[in-house]
């Protein structure tokens, strides 16, 4: 969703629309979640009368769908492929590969035995 | 030898006060764990890598030094534009609608 992409680009890696929607949902989340961890408590909290908790259940559940975690994929720097990333390297696996081969990768080494 | 409740619930209570955390014996669910959970969100932000600093920022920094900053990519770019210009095969002007507004048709 355009209102929450940054107005002028902040990223300094490989950029399509992808990368940008995930970042966006990232700092949409980021921003939005206190609340969300506040309503999250009040759900969770059988003190609390049932109403109140019900209205809760309803706001989490209504808020955007960019505000949640759940939206998030870890994408590549290089190429912002979503599929087989490396976690520790935030790279698929091919740029992976390329890059360590070429030695850009401290501590990485082919094995071989 | 069995202990009685009410002590075992003291030494819950003395417990709880040593280590900070919320006196509970009935097990009642208050929703604490979220409330103990750390925020997640700055990490997962910061994911991708921010753009830090440009080539307009250098120019910007150098000009009060009489300094130029050539930018490569751009002269490149005007270069390649300008021989299409001159073959003729330049990209034609923007048309002016007789309305004046720019209006989207759709």
């Amino acid at each position: 969703m355009s209102m929450f992409r940054a107005k002028k680009l902040d990223l300094g890696c490989f950029t399509n629309v992808r990368i940008l929607r995930d970042h966006s949902k990232r700092k949409a989340f980021e921003a939005a979640e206190p609340e969300r961890q506040a309503l999250r408590y009040i759900i969770r909290n059988t003190l609390l009368p049932a109403r109140t908790r019900a209205i809760a259940q309803l706001q989490l559940t209504q808020m955007h769908c960019y505000t949640r975690p759940t939206q998030i994929r870890n994408r590549c720097i290089l190429g912002g492929k979503g599929r087989g990333i490396l976690r520790d390297f935030k790279m698929s696996r091919y740029n992976f590969r390329m890059q360590a081969l070429e030695g850009n990768l401290p501590g990485v080494k082919k094995a071989s035995w | 030898m069995s202990v009685p409740r009410a002590r075992l619930l003291d030494l819950m209570r003395a417990r709880c006060e040593l280590f900070g955390t919320t006196f509970n014996p009935e097990g009642l669910r208050t929703g604490n764990k979220i409330l103990r959970q750390r925020l997640k969100g700055p990490a997962l932000a910061s994911y991708y890598p921010r753009k830090l600093v440009t080539l307009r920022d250098f120019q910007r920094e150098f000009e009060p030094l009489q300094l130029e900053v050539e930018n490569e990519e751009e002269q490149d770019r005007l270069e390649h534009i300008a021989a299409l210009k001159a073959r003729g095969k330049g990209a034609p002007k923007k048309k002016r609608e007789a309305g004046g507004g720019d209006k989207k048709k759709r």
